[in-house]
C-alpha cells in the first residue's frame, strides 16, 4: 500500500514514498509541510487547494498523491523567486486588494497561473470562467479580477 | 480515508485482469472526481483500486476522416472536450454541456466516462451524448459487447455495467448536413452548479432548411434517469420548424417528464423550465443551422 | 471614479494590506495549519435527532480504541459550564437535545483518523420527542416545547418599544401600507473553518488559538470555563491565529473551543479542533430568520407618520447573542428616515432547529429589507417619486431621532443622489429591466451593546523611527492592520510599512470589546491615534528644548521633525528618537491609550444614543427578469456610501463589493434548507454563494463627510455593504416585472410563481 513516486516539486526533484490513499493536499500540508495549499471543503467545491499538475489547475484534495509520480508539479511555495521577489500573480493580488483574509488566495493565484500560463490575453469572461471554482467570500471577486487584469500586464508567464 | 492497494493497469485487457484477481474488494478509478468523494465519505472501500490513466486509447479523441465517426475515449476529460475546437465546431451540445461541469479544476481531471457510469440523475454529459445517438463500447470478462448510450442507466447511481466491465469509449455517427444541437444547464448560478433541469435538443433540417428530418429531446433530472422526451420528438419529426411547433414540443416534453420536488428544486417549475427551455434550445439549433449554411 | 482627499501623506492611500505578501505566498499560519508536539486531535459527536433524550451512552468501545487518549459526554461537562447569552447551553449535552447540533460526545486521539473511528463506535441509545420547527406554530399553546422546564417557547427576552403615539399617527395618515416579509437562515461560509488548539502549561494555566473576533470576551468566557472546572486563578491567554474569514460568526465562543479545553485538561497535551466543512454549515450559527409584519403610513405630502413593526425570530435551540438583534433591528426601524411615531416588537422563540448568532450587520438586513420594500410600496400607493420619497424623508445632521440616536455626520441625500445619476431612473428601461433603491442606517462610530464599548492601544517607538503598536483590535482579514498602521503613520509623519502591529494576543494587547458593529475602525483607530498623539506630544516637546521653539510649531512629516519655513531646525525622526534615548535620564518614547466612546447603552427603555456616529449608504440595481424562467439577472449594481472618510480607499472599496455580493447572495440565491431540524444542504455545491463566474459589475461612490468624532473623520464600513441589497434587488425586480417579492430568497420558482398569478 506504499508506492515510490518521484515527481518535479516547485522545480525540486521528489522521491517519496506515499500511501496509496493519500491525496496529494495531504502530502502537501500533512507530511511536507507545505501549508500554501489550503482546504476548504475536502470536495472539490471550493478550490482553496488548487495546484498545478502538468500544467493544469487540480483540486490537491480530490487528486491521489500517487498519480501525482512523473508529474510536475506546482504550488504556491514555488512562485516566488529563490531571492525573494514576488511572482507577478503575487505581487498584483497583493496591490490590487486581491487578498483579504487569505485563505483562498493560494488557490486563487494558482488558478489564475494555471490560466495566464495557457492564455496570456484572457479577458475578463475567460477570466471569471477560469476562477469560477474558487469561492471567495470577502471581496466580491472584482478586485480578484483587476490583479489577474494587472498581472497580464506584468508578464513573465510561463509558455 | 480506508487504505487500499493502487493499481496502473496499461491495457483495457490487464484492468480487467487485475479486477478478476479482486473481484469484490476491487473498484475502477478514472479521473477521481466522483470516486475520492465517495472513498472520503465511506461509501466506497475497496481494497484495490484500479486506475484506468495510463491505458492509452482510453484518453484518445479523435474523429475518422473517412468515415466521419467520432470517438471519445471514456478517459477523455471534460476540459479537453471543451477545448477541443472540433468539438466546439461539429458538436456544439457536447460542449456545451461539458464547458459548465463542476469547475475548471473538475473539468481538468474528470472524465466523460466517468461522468456517464457515476449516473447521477443530474449528469450534464449524458444529454449530449443520448441526443447525438451515442454508442458506448463495454468491454469485460466476457469480451466486448456496446450500447446505445441512451441504454446505460438503470437507476441512480445503477448502470447496465456488469462486474468487472469497462466502458472504453463512445462513438458518434455523422450528422446529416443540417444539423443544430443545444444543451442548457439550468441552475441557480452561473457555475459549480448540479443543473435543476439539463436540456439537449438536436434537430436536423432537409434541404428545405425548414422539414425536421431527426429530433432528439433529452432530459436531464426530469426523472431517475436521464430520458428521451419521444412524443414530443415525434410530434417535430417530419414537420416545418418553426416557434410555435418548438413550443408545443416542450409542453409534450414537459407533460413526459417524470421531475419530482427535491431540496434542490421544485417540480413544478422544472416542468416549465423544460417546456421553456426545449423551446430555447430548438431555437438555437435553427440558428445554429441558418449560422452554417 | 472616486476623489479621494488629497491633504493626508499616508491616510486615503491605497496602501496595500501589510499581511497580503505573507498570505499571498502561502505562509500566514491559519488554525489547520497549527501542529504542536504531542498535539491530539479532537472530534465532536452531534445529536443524531432534532429533539430527543438520550437515554444511554456507551462510550466504552471508543475508549478501547488504540490512539484514543479521551472520550467525554455531557457527564464529564462541570455543571457551571455554560455558554451562551444566557448561559443556557452546556458545551456537550445530557438529558436531553435541542437540535441536530447538539454535542452528545467528543474524543481525543493521536490523528483525526483515529478519532474519527471513536466517534463511530460510541452507541447512544435516544427517546425521540416531538419537535417544533416553525417559530410562530411554536407560539402556540399546544405546542412542544424545546426545553421543558421552560413552560412556553417564547424567550424572555421581551422587545417591546413605543415611541411617540402610532395609533394616532396612523390615524392621521393619509396613505398605510401593510405586509409580511421573511427572511431564512443564510451562514457566514468562512473560506476557513472554525477551530481552537487548547493547551495547559505545568501550572495548569491555559493557552488558546481559536478563530475569534472576541480576544477579550473569549479570555473572559475561557476564565470562566477554568473557574468551572476547579481552576481558580489560573491564567487564560487567547491568541487568534490568522483567520479565513469572520463576518461575525466568531462573536461567541462556541462548544469546540470548551471541548478542546477540557480534552487538553483531561490528556494534558495540546488538543486541536478544526471543523470540516460539513461541519462548519451544521455546527456553526447563523443569520436569524424573521418573520415581519410591518405596517407604516405618511401624510399627503409623502412625509412618513409613523412606523409599526413586529417580529418572529427564530431561536433554536439556545440562547446565543442573536437573540440581542433586535437591538439593532430598531436602530433602521426607529431612525432610518425621520419617523417619529415608532413601534416595534419582538420574540425570539425556541425551536429545535439551529440556533442563530452574529452575521453581518446584525439584523440590520431582515430589517431593511422589510423597512425599504415597504418604501417602495408606501411611496407607489401614495402616489411618490421613490426616489423623491425618500429624499422628503431622508435624514439629516443635527436630527435626534425617536430613539435617541444623535446623526451627525449624515450623507443620505448625496448617496442617493448618487445611485439616481449612475442608474438614472427614468422610466424608460426596456422590458423585463427595472431598477430599485434602498438605503441604509447603520452604526459607524461603535456600538454600546456590553457594558464597555472601549479598546486600548499601546505604542512603542524603537531608535530607528520604528512603530511597534499592541493593539485591542482585531484584524481578521478586513484590514484592521492597515487602518491602525494609517493613522499611526499619519499622525507621526512616518509610511505605513514602519508601523508593525500586533494585534489578537491577550497576553500583550490591551482590551477591546471585539470585532463588531463596523467599530474597529472608529474605536480601535481612536485608541491607537490617541496613543500616537501622545508620542507625538513627547517628540514635539523632546524637539522644542532641541530646537529652541515652541512645541506647537514642531511638524512630524516624512520620517522628519522639524520647524517649517526653518531648514537648520529639522532632524531625521530615528536620530532625535536617539538623543531622546541615549543621554543621561534618557528616555524612550511610548504611549497608552484607552478610547471608550461617549456612546450610550440603551437600558431598559432602550432609548439612547448607542453609537457616537452613524453610516448611511444608498444601493441602486438595475435587474433583468427572465419572464419565462423567472430567472433574475443583475446588469448594474451601485452601492453609494457615507464613510466619513475613506482612511484606504483600496481596502474600502473591497469591503463594499465584498458586502455587496454577500448580500446579493442573501437576496437571490443563498438559504440553508433546513427540513424538520436538519440541514440538507450542507456543501458548497447546494449552499449557493455567489461564484467568480456570478459576480455583477458594482459601482461603489464614496461619499466623505468628515465625521468630527472619527479618527481623520472616519466611520465604519465593514457591515453595510450587505444591509439593503435584498430590498434594492426586490424593488428592481417590482420595477422590471411587477411582482413583489417577500420572502428571501428570490428564487427563479418565486419570481414566476408570482409572474403567474399576476398574468392569471
Amino acid at each position: 500500500m506504499i508506492t515510490n513516486i518521484s515527481f518535479l516539486l516547485n522545480g525540486d526533484e521528489i522521491s517519496y514514498d506515499v500511501k496509496d490513499h493519500w491525496t496529494l493536499l495531504h502530502l502537501l500540508r500533512e507530511e511536507m509541510g507545505l501549508i500554501g495549499t489550503k482546504e476548504g471543503c475536502g470536495n472539490g467545491e471550493c478550490g482553496a487547494c488548487t495546484v498545478i499538475v502538468d500544467k493544469l489547475a487540480v483540486n490537491s484534495c480530490l487528486y491521489l498523491a500517487v498519480e501525482a509520480d512523473k508529474k510536475t508539479i506546482e504550488t504556491i511555495e514555488g512562485l516566488a523567486s529563490t531571492e525573494g521577489s514576488l511572482h507577478p500573480l503575487q505581487q498584483s493580488f497583493v496591490d490590487n486588494g486581491g487578498i483579504q483574509c487569505g485563505f483562498c488566495s493560494p488557490g486563487m493565484i494558482m488558478s489564475s497561473k494555471a490560466l495566464l500560463d495557457e492564455n496570456p490575453d484572457a479577458d475578463r469572461e475567460e477570466i471569471k470562467h477560469a476562477l469560477a471554482g474558487n469561492i471567495c467570500r470577502c471581496t466580491g471577486y472584482i478586485q480578484i479580477f483587476e490583479s489577474v487584469e494587472a498581472a497580464k500586464e506584468m508578464g513573465g508567464h510561463d509558455e | 480515508m480506508k487504505e487500499f492497494k493502487y493499481l496502473s493497469p496499461t491495457s483495457v485487457e490487464e484492468a480487467i485482469d487485475f479486477h478478476g484477481q479482486h473481484s469484490e474488494t476491487a473498484r475502477y478509478i478514472g479521473g477521481g472526481t466522483d470516486v475520492i468523494v465517495k472513498l472520503k465519505d465511506g461509501w466506497m472501500e475497496p481494497d484495490f483500486l484500479i486506475s484506468l490513466k495510463k491505458i492509452q486509447e482510453m484518453s484518445e479523441l479523435h474523429k475518422n476522416n473517412a468515415t466521419g465517426e467520432l470517438s471519445i475515449g471514456a478517459m477523455v476529460t471534460h476540459a479537453t472536450l471543451e477545448k477541443s475546437l472540433m468539438i466546439q465546431n461539429e458538436y456544439p451540445i457536447i460542449y456545451d454541456a461539458v464547458s459548465n461541469i463542476g469547475s475548471l479544476q473538475v473539468r481538468n481531471v474528470g472524465t466523460i466516462g466517468g461522468n456517464l457510469i457515476n449516473a447521477v440523475p443530474s449528469a450534464d454529459g449524458a444529454i449530449p451524448l443520448i441526443a447525438l445517438d451515442g454508442m458506448a463500447l463495454l468491454h469485460g470478462p466476457d469480451g466486448e459487447r456496446s450500447a446505445e448510450v441512451k441504454d446505460l442507466f438503470i437507476a441512480p447511481y445503477k448502470t447496465i455495467l456488469k462486474p468487472g466491465e469497462i466502458l472504453k469509449k463512445i462513438t458518434i455517427q455523422p450528422q446529416a448536413p443540417h444539423t443544430g444541437s443545444a444543451y442548457i444547464k439550468f441552475g441557480r448560478r452561473a457555475a459549480m452548479e448540479l443543473p435543476l433541469i439539463g436540456i439537449g435538443v438536436l434537430l436536423s433540417l432537409d434541404d428545405d432548411l425548414q422539414t425536421c428530418t431527426k429530433a432528439r429531446i433529452c432530459l436531464g433530472v426530469a426523472g431517475p434517469i436521464p430520458i428521451r422526451a419521444f412524443d414530443a420528438e415525434k410530434l417535430l419529426a417530419g414537420k416545418k420548424i418553426n416557434e410555435e411547433i418548438l413550443i408545443e414540443a416542450g409542453k409534450i416534453a414537459a407533460d413526459e417528464s417524470k421531475v419530482r420536488d427535491s431540496v434542490r428544486g421544485k417540480a413544478w417549475h422544472r416542468k416549465e423550465m423544460i417546456r421553456v427551455q426545449v423551446k430555447r434550445m430548438g431555437l438555437k439549433c435553427l440558428e445554429i443551422i441558418k449560422d452554417k449554411n | 471614479m472616486n476623489n479621494y482627499n488629497s491633504e493626508f501623506s499616508v491616510v486615503g492611500k491605497p496602501i496595500p494590506k501589510l499581511d497580503a505578501a505573507q498570505k499571498a505566498m502561502g505562509r500566514a499560519e491559519y488554525i489547520q495549519d497549527i501542529k504542536m508536539p504531542g498535539m491530539l486531535y479532537g472530534k465532536i459527536l452531534y445529536s443524531r435527532y432534532a429533539h430527543a433524550r438520550i437515554i444511554k451512552i456507551d462510550t466504552s468501545k471508543a475508549k478501547a480504541l488504540a490512539g484514543v487518549h479521551a472520550v467525554l459526554t455531557g457527564e464529564d461537562v462541570p455543571g457551571k459550564m455554560k455558554m451562551g447569552f444566557i448561559k443556557d447551553n452546556p458545551p456537550i449535552k445530557k438529558g436531553t437535545v435541542s437540535s441536530f447540533r447538539d454535542e452528545v460526545a467528543a474524543v481525543a486521539a493521536i490523528s483525526p483518523e483515529i478519532a474519527k473511528k471513536a466517534l463511530d463506535l460510541i452507541e447512544i441509545e435516544y427517546e425521540e420527542l416531538k419537535g417544533i420547527f416553525d417559530p410562530e406554530k411554536a407560539m402556540e399553546k399546544d405546542s412542544p416545547l424545546v426545553h421543558e422546564h421552560l413552560k412556553s417557547n417564547v424567550l424572555k427576552m421581551p422587545w417591546n418599544i413605543h415611541y411617540g403615539d402610532v395609533e394616532k399617527a396612523e390615524k392621521e395618515s393619509a396613505f398605510v401600507v401593510e405586509d409580511r416579509f421573511t427572511t431564512t437562515w443564510v451562514t457566514h461560509c468562512c473560506m476557513g473553518t472554525s477551530g481552537a488548539v487548547a493547551l495547559f502549561d505545568a501550572s495548569e494555566n491555559l493557552t488558546i488559538y481559536t478563530n475569534t473576533q472576541i480576544p477579550s470576551l473569549a479570555h473572559k468566557d475561557f476564565l470562566e470555563a477554568l473557574k468551572s472546572m476547579g481552576l481558580e486563578n489560573k491564567r487564560v491567554r487567547v491568541i487568534k491565529p490568522v483567520i479565513g474569514g469572520g463576518f461575525g460568526s466568531k462573536l461567541d465562543t462556541y462548544a469546540y473551543e470548551h471541548i478542546a479545553i477540557l480534552l487538553a485538561y483531561k490528556c494534558r497535551k495540546p488538543v486541536k479542533i478544526v471543523f470540516d466543512r460539513v461541519e462548519e454549515f451544521k455546527a456553526t450559527s447563523t443569520r436569524q430568520p424573521t418573520v415581519i409584519y410591518i405596517k407604516q403610513g405618511c401624510d399627503k405630502n409623502g412625509k412618513l407618520t409613523f412606523r409599526d413593526m413586529r417580529m418572529v425570530l427564530d431561536n433554536g435551540g439556545h440562547t446565543s447573542w442573536g437573540a440581542t438583534t433586535p437591538s439593532v433591528m430598531l436602530m433602521p426601524i426607529s431612525s432610518l428616515y425621520r419617523v417619529e411615531n415608532v413601534k416595534y416588537n419582538a420574540k425570539c422563540v425556541y425551536t429545535n432547529n439551529t440556533y442563530s448568532q452574529a452575521m453581518r450587520g446584525y439584523g440590520n438586513p431582515q430589517a431593511t429589507f422589510a423597512i425599504e420594500s415597504s418604501m417602495d410600496i408606501l411611496a407607489k400607493k401614495a402616489g411618490f417619486d421613490r426616489i423623491e420619497f425618500r429624499k422628503i424623508n431622508k435624514n439629516q445632521s443635527g436630527d435626534e431621532t425617536p430613539q435617541g440616536l444623535k446623526i451627525t455626520s449624515c450623507g443620505l441625500e448625496e448617496c442617493i443622489d448618487a445611485v439616481k445619476e449612475e442608474l438614472k431612473f427614468d422610466g424608460k428601461n426596456e422590458k423585463s429591466v427595472g431598477t430599485g433603491i434602498a438605503s441604509l442606517i447603520h452604526v459607524g462610530g461603535g456600538a454600546r451593546i456590553y457594558g464597555s464599548d472601549g479598546c486600548g492601544a499601546i505604542l512603542k517607538m524603537d531608535d530607528y523611527g520604528k512603530v511597534d503598536i499592541f493593539t485591542g483590535g482585531t484584524d481578521m482579514g478586513q484590514g484592521l492592520d492597515n487602518i491602525t498602521a494609517q493613522i499611526v503613520a499619519e499622525e507621526l509623519g512616518l509610511l505605513a510599512e514602519d508601523i508593525n502591529v500586533v494585534h489578537s494576543d491577550t497576553d500583550i494587547c490591551p482590551w477591546d470589546v471585539g470585532a463588531h458593529a463596523s467599530r474597529s475602525t472608529f474605536v480601535a483607530g481612536n485608541a491607537a491615534l490617541g496613543a500616537a498623539k501622545k508620542v507625538k506630544k513627547k517628540i514635539q516637546a523632546f524637539a522644542s528644548k532641541l530646537f529652541d521653539v515652541p512645541a506647537q510649531e514642531i511638524e512630524l512629516k516624512n520620517k522628519l521633525v522639524f520647524v517649517p519655513g526653518d531648514e537648520e531646525k529639522s532632524m531625521p525622526i530615528g536620530k532625535l528618537l536617539r538623543k531622546a534615548h541615549f543621554r543621561p535620564g534618557g528616555t524612550m518614547l511610548m504611549a497608552e491609550h484607552f478610547y471608550d466612546p461617549d456612546n450610550q447603552n440603551m437600558g431598559k427603555e432602550l432609548k439612547g444614543n448607542m453609537s457616537m456616529t452613524y453610516s448611511f449608504g444608498a444601493h441602486g440595481a438595475k435587474v433583468k427578469v427572465d419572464e419565462e424562467t423567472g430567472k433574475v439577472e443583475v446588469l448594474e449594481y451601485v452601492a453609494a456610501h457615507d464613510v466619513g472618510r475613506a482612511i484606504n480607499p483600496m481596502l474600502l472599496e473591497g469591503q463594499v463589493y465584498g458586502g455587496v455580493v454577500m448580500g446579493l447572495g442573501y437576496a437571490l440565491t443563498e438559504e440553508v434548507t433546513v427540513k424538520d431540524g436538519e440541514i440538507m444542504n450542507a456543501n458548497f455545491r447546494d449552499y449557493k454563494l455567489f461564484t467568480a463566474k456570478d459576480a455583477v459589475k458594482i459601482k461603489a461612490p464614496v461619499i466623505e463627510t468628515d465625521d468630527k468624532d472619527g479618527p481623520f473623520g472616519a466611520k465604519g464600513i465593514g457591515e453595510p455593504g450587505c444591509v439593503p441589497t435584498a430590498p434594492a434587488i426586490a424593488n428592481a425586480i417590482y420595477d422590471a416585472v411587477g411582482v413583489r417579492i417577500k420572502d428571501l430568497p428570490i428564487t427563479p420558482e418565486k419570481v414566476l410563481a408570482a409572474l403567474k398569478e399576476k398574468n392569471g
